[in-house]
């Protein structure tokens, strides 16, 4: 099989600073200040061509920054990445310019990723008829609701025929109608084999649409399997996390960050 | 070197695009107002009103003297004002655009060199509209078309490549450090007056050092080289040769260093944020 994409040992260290005198400091002085926090801890994994791959996680454990090293959008701080064809986010705040009309956002979007003047007159009916505004593409972006900004952002994002395409909880805005029109258009891509991967807290949807799962847990990989085995031992997961009190969570998340460390520094020494 | 020879490879390719994106920045600025547009032109000329009647009327001044003959001050002070606007906007902007631009940015298949100078680019448009008013009233003044003219392109060119380097400069500093850009912009504030746009900076004959120091300010050459042309008093750039070599001197070192901070800092750029 193929490989589309390839991630070794990928690491996403943030600066945590308690004042702007300490981000100087750091700036400036060879002496680090601040607090690091790892948002990803030697993450890899491979996926093949054509593959659907589901992100899970609660909150804070990566799924978003693991999606945005994916689609280029910020730097690892260590490992290697590699991706095979053109890369599309489709995130609930995507990039649209509040100031600019709905359709002048499509041609400067469509302009961005380097599409000429033909391709784009080609392209912008069908996303104009795929994101369903109607009059409102010649409104400014800032006039339009929450589900109708994240509808052009999908149509443009899904029009342009990505070879890998990320998506960012984006579905969960928009009404049902949409949500389904997606869906469709997502199966028509798997049909065409491209890869796809896809970050949601629904359950229901992963197990719907994906082949594999990704579990993060603090910033590293918990699990990574088939569709149905994941999802199991994560329901289940959950429902242990939630009888849990709150210094019992923090007991337990100290215990697993720190065996990830140890689990690292002996990866490294080998 | 390597980065210089990169990101003006980088311009160059990406050309259309800068062409093409410095429209929809003006686009999107110019939305809100009745007047769009029209607004970039009236804001200059309302200030060189306002500079026209501090300098030329309540101030007492000898007459100004361009070549050989004496000019009204007026005259003198529009094309240097208006390159001057074109010069201080387009480095402002420059200064931000990358920050408050990388946000919307972030996933693009060009590299980052472009952001800087597609809005450049779009303050050059409304240069154009103001400088071919300019022409218009040295018409209208007796001060005609010449052959002189011909250094006009030039010395945009020069502004251009000037603003361009400051840009890649001024751009990666103030991402890392916001803080740069609030320096940047009470800074340009004081070259406004030292850079004989307002006033003529000989007069200052009795302080031969300081005048010679003011001399070697870029932003003075190119402003007197459009006046030179306007006037039709010489070869700005050859009978100064010395000062031309001195501006492209100073670009070169301030191109190097930009090219050279831009390639090294655009990865991280996000991280700033």
């Amino acid at each position: 099989m193929q490989k589309s994409i390839e991630v070794k040992k990928i690491t996403k260290k943030y600066k945590l600073y308690k004042n702007t005198k300490e981000r100087f400091l750091d700036l400036l002085s060879p002496k680090s200040y601040g607090e690091d926090f790892y948002a990803l801890r030697n993450v890899s994994f491979d996926v093949e061509k054509g593959d659907i791959l589901g992100l899970i996680g609660t909150n804070g454990s990566g799924k978003s920054t693991l999606s945005n090293i994916l689609a280029g959008i910020v730097p690892e701080t260590s490992g290697e990445i590699k991706t095979y064809g053109q890369v599309s986010l489709i995130a609930v705040a995507s990039g649209l310019k509040g100031d600019l009309t709905g359709r002048d956002n499509i041609e400067l979007k469509l302009l961005m990723l380097g599409f000429d003047k033909h391709q784009i007159a080609e392209l912008e009916p069908e996303i104009i008829e795929f994101s369903e505004l109607e009059k409102f593409i010649d409104q400014p972006v800032k006039s339009y609701s929450s589900g109708m900004k994240s509808r052009l952002g999908f149509a443009i994002s899904v029009n342009i025929d990505p070879d890998i395409l990320i998506i960012d909880e984006a579905l969960s805005v928009g009404d049902r109608a949409f949500a389904e029109k997606s869906f469709n258009k997502m199966l028509e891509f798997k049909k065409k084999g491209k890869t796809m991967v896809f970050v949601s807290h629904s359950l229901g949807q992963m197990r719907k649409f994906c082949e594999k799962i990704l579990w993060l847990e603090f910033g590293t990989v918990r699990e990574y399997g088939p569709v149905n085995e994941v999802l199991d031992h994560y329901e289940q997961y959950l429902k242990d996390w939630k009888k849990m009190s709150k210094q019992k969570r923090e007991a337990y998340k100290k215990k697993v960050i720190k065996n990830n460390i140890i689990e690292q520094e002996e990866g490294v020494s080998k | 070197m390597k980065s210089v020879i990169n990101v003006i490879k980088e311009q160059i390719q990406y050309f259309y695009l800068i062409r093409r994106l410095s429209l929809y920045e003006l686009k999107s600025k110019n939305k809100n107002n009745y007047l769009g547009m029209v607004w970039e032109i009236i804001t200059p000329s309302i200030q060189v009103m306002i500079y026209w009647f501090v300098f030329g009327t309540l101030l007492r001044r000898e007459p100004i003297i361009v070549g050989e003959e004496e000019v009204p001050f007026i005259f003198w002070l529009i094309p240097a004002f208006f390159l001057w606007t074109f010069f201080y906007q387009s480095t402002i902007q420059g200064s931000k655009s990358i920050y408050s631009r990388l946000r919307m940015l972030s996933k693009m298949n060009f590299p980052m060199s472009v952001i800087p100078s597609y809005v450049i680019f779009s303050q050059l448009y409304i240069h154009f509209v103001v400088l071919g008013i300019t022409v218009g009233l040295f018409q209208l003044a007796g001060y005609y078309v010449n052959i002189y003219y011909l250094q006009i392109p030039y010395f945009l060119f020069a502004t251009i490549i000037l603003v361009f380097a400051i840009s890649l400069i001024t751009s990666t500093l103030s991402t890392i450090i916001r803080d740069i850009h609030m320096l940047l912009s009470s800074t340009l504030r004081m070259f406004l007056y030292i850079s004989g746009v307002l006033w003529p900076i000989s007069r200052l004959e009795d302080f031969p050092t300081i005048l010679e120091i003011m001399k070697l300010n870029p932003v003075y050459y190119v402003v007197s080289g459009y006046r030179a042309a306007l006037f039709g008093s010489e070869w700005y750039f050859i009978t100064q040769w010395q000062y031309t070599l001195i501006f492209w001197a100073i670009v070169i070192v301030l191109l190097f260093i930009g090219a050279t901070i831009h390639v090294r800092f655009r990865r991280h750029f996000i991280d700033y944020l």
